[in-house]
């Protein structure tokens, strides 16, 4: 069902649309997964906060506040949307819709196991991250398009921390990438299959996960909505409805930082007893759920101090990565 | 390079109530702070002329609703003076454990808040509430009230700490060290944390005079100047209080002068509550009506839990002719321009913190 036997069937059997009807299928799939982890992890966050903060977190609506997630969503929905005067309305009605779009199609890109995946195109690596880097500039249209300044600086912001965390995370994907001789994700899964990469580059990880956060807009590095300053950064004027879709955005975020970490370093699907699928769901809430304790216990870095973890730890630390997987591995 | 305006506030997530700032910012660097106030006033002063004497404890305790048992002392200390009524020896020792466990709560309270306002998701500040909630349950036993107490009468209390109370807050007072123990770990070793709030927003001893602060502000730039100390009052001087002093002026030392100063009240509760005597500890009732004004003019000062406060009463017969009131964090307010000049724009959140600003004392 990958693009390239779409492309093959049309050209031979004349099936295209057999075959655009499995994508829209597995589309269909990814969709409903993404809307599922979204609202169980949205749940599961806020009873492990509440726990750590030693409350009880929802209760009330349904067993264990289990839909109160959907009653938030039905009351976010109901609300009228305004738009600022100063607002540049087109990309502030266009942005949050097509960053979600972006973030969901990366997912829609990523293999679940060697059979159900959308496409094994052999660049699907290098794809992943190209669509990756549109996130902090739609962030940038955004936050500069609301027209208060607070958006504003958030927006610059969001420019800073695209160029310092970035280039230590591709040069990370780009060690990975010549370590396995692919851009594939199949054949990196592949590799993995004896040792998973986390233990041959444990260092690459840490500059990965970091980076990720960064790229998440996870504390410590949540400088881009920081509530204490910037009110809510870019999100400041969006509207109810909008805030929805972000709170979708972040977990759907979240979920594709597990994946993405979980099938670079921990073995994609690889794993005894389970099917291929649930084992990187499994991994990928794992990490997720790493990335939530993180975000309840730390504070905020301050912009500039992160800027320099960039520059002086991680893109160091990425680069000595990749001489030492180089010396020792190559 | 431009100068920028940025408004903060008065709606904004931490600003600590209704303080609204014009920050001027050349990149993202501050290079002034004008502090707007006034959303919250409501001219207490005022309010107390038209008022007999003890009918103004409910609108003392609104002044400073983190600690409003000291403002109310203070308020009751003064008409005292007016009126020359001695304060039995019990009633002495019971207002100092009273405050104490209300400056532990106070306290508490900022701990939570600083944390929140560098950026954490509330998580210390769930622990500070909990851990101010249980000082806040002693004192409703002692006080029957649980924040705004009107338990201060005139030569003592309105009632008497009850059966048990003693016991009750030693085990608290056990917990709580335990507790702050926990806090060293998760706060004080924490990088961001040390990152944050390290060489932020130094003032200097005599810069720290000259800016008239006073408090853990300025008693974290080195001088020690503590009024339960330098000018002591009830049983302070046979507690044996050492006030606690820190050189470094910057915002780490604002934030370990608070956290001492839990410490040392935990301290003085237990000695306090070692050696109170037997005896009376109910003040005069509150029907009070035109009492004996002996000195006309009487200016009283307490150290609250964030600064000296001080009252200035020109009292009639029937209730003050004039009261005024030096509000601690009004004082403290007016520094920040200078404390927040050259640091950086996510600094002045912290800066402002450390300040521990609560507005209705701002503006009264």
């Amino acid at each position: 069902m990958s693009i390239d036997s779409i492309i093959e069937n049309a050209i031979n059997s004349h099936s295209l649309a057999i075959s655009l009807a499995g994508l829209v299928v597995y589309g269909i799939i990814i969709a409903l997964l993404i809307f599922a982890f979204s609202y169980f992890f949205g749940w599961f966050e806020r009873k492990l906060i509440a726990k750590v903060q030693y409350r009880h977190g929802p209760t009330y609506v349904g067993k264990y506040g289990i839909l109160q997630n959907f009653a938030d969503l039905v009351k976010l929905l109901a609300k009228e949307i305004i738009v600022p005067a100063n607002a540049n309305k087109v990309i502030i009605a266009l942005a949050p819709v097509v960053l979600v779009a972006l973030n969901v199609f990366i997912i829609f890109l990523i293999p679940f196991s060697p059979s159900l995946q959308a496409s094994s195109l052999g660049l699907g690596l290098l794809f992943i991250f190209v669509i990756l880097g549109f996130t902090p500039i739609i962030l940038f249209m955004i936050g500069f398009a609301s027209g208060n300044k607070f958006s504003d600086i958030s927006a610059q912001r969001s420019v800073l921390m695209l160029i310092s965390y970035e280039l230590p995370m591709i040069i990370v994907v780009a060690t990975i990438a010549l370590f396995t001789g692919s851009y594939s994700i199949n054949s990196l899964i592949a590799a993995q299959s004896k040792l998973p990469f986390a233990v041959i580059m444990p260092i690459g990880l840490f500059v990965f996960f970091v980076a990720m956060l960064a790229e998440l807009e996870r504390p410590p590095f949540d400088t881009r909505e920081a509530d204490s300053e910037l009110i809510a950064g870019w999100l400041t004027d969006l509207s109810a409805p909008y805030y929805a879709l972000s709170l979708l955005l972040d977990y759907t975020r979240m979920l594709l930082g597990g994946l993405l970490i979980a099938i670079l370093f921990f073995g994609g699907w690889e794993g005894p007893f389970l099917p291929a699928p649930l084992w990187l769901l499994i991994k990928a809430f794992i990490i997720a759920f790493f990335i939530t304790l993180i975000r309840v216990t730390t504070m905020r870095m301050r912009v500039d101090k992160i800027l320099k973890l960039g520059w002086v730890w991680m893109m160091p630390l990425a680069l000595i990565n990749l001489v030492i997987t180089f010396f020792l591995f190559l | 390079m431009a100068i920028t305006k940025v408004n903060v506030g008065p709606i904004h997530p931490s600003t600590h109530g209704v303080l609204r700032l014009v920050v001027h910012l050349d990149g993202d660097t501050i290079a002034k702070v004008e502090p707007h106030i006034g959303f919250l006033h409501r001219g207490v002063e005022k309010l107390v002329e038209t008022r007999m004497y003890m009918q103004s404890h409910p609108y003392m305790e609104k002044i400073d609703y983190m600690a409003p048992m000291s403002v109310d002392d203070l308020y009751v200390s003064t008409v005292e003076k007016a009126m020359e009524i001695e304060v039995s020896e019990r009633a002495q020792y019971v207002r100092v454990v009273l405050l104490e466990l209300q400056r532990i709560a106070s306290h508490l309270f900022w701990v939570g808040s600083i944390c929140n306002d560098l950026g954490q998701l509330f998580t210390t500040f769930m622990w500070g509430f909990r851990d101010r909630d249980m000082a806040l349950r002693l004192l409703e036993t002692a006080t029957g009230q649980r924040m705004f107490y009107v338990n201060m009468r005139l030569g003592g209390l309105a009632r008497d700490i009850p059966e048990g109370f003693g016991d009750e807050t030693l085990k608290f007072l056990d917990y709580l060290e335990k507790r702050l123990r926990e806090y060293e770990k998760f706060i004080e070793k924490n990088p961001i944390f040390i990152q944050r709030m390290k060489d932020i927003g130094r003032i200097s001893r005599s810069e720290a005079l000259d800016l008239g602060v006073t408090g853990q502000v300025l008693r974290a730039s080195g001088v020690s100047y503590d009024v339960r100390k330098n000018n002591p009052y009830y049983v302070y001087d046979k507690l044996d209080f050492n006030p606690v002093v820190l050189q470094q002026g910057d915002n780490l030392a604002r934030y370990r002068a608070r956290v001492l100063e839990i410490e040392e009240s935990i301290r003085l509760i237990r000695k306090a509550l070692g050696k109170m005597p037997e005896g009376n500890a109910l003040g005069m009732p509150v029907k009070l009506v035109s009492p004996p004004v002996k000195n006309r003019i009487v200016s009283v000062s307490r150290e609250n839990p964030r600064g000296e406060e001080m009252m200035y009463m020109v009292g009639d017969p029937q209730g003050p002719y004039r009261l005024s009131i030096r509000a601690p964090t009004f004082i403290n307010l007016s520094a920040l321009d200078y404390m927040a000049r050259g640091n950086r724009f996510a600094d002045l959140f912290a800066i402002m913190g450390t300040l521990d600003l609560v507005m209705a004392d701002v503006d009264r």
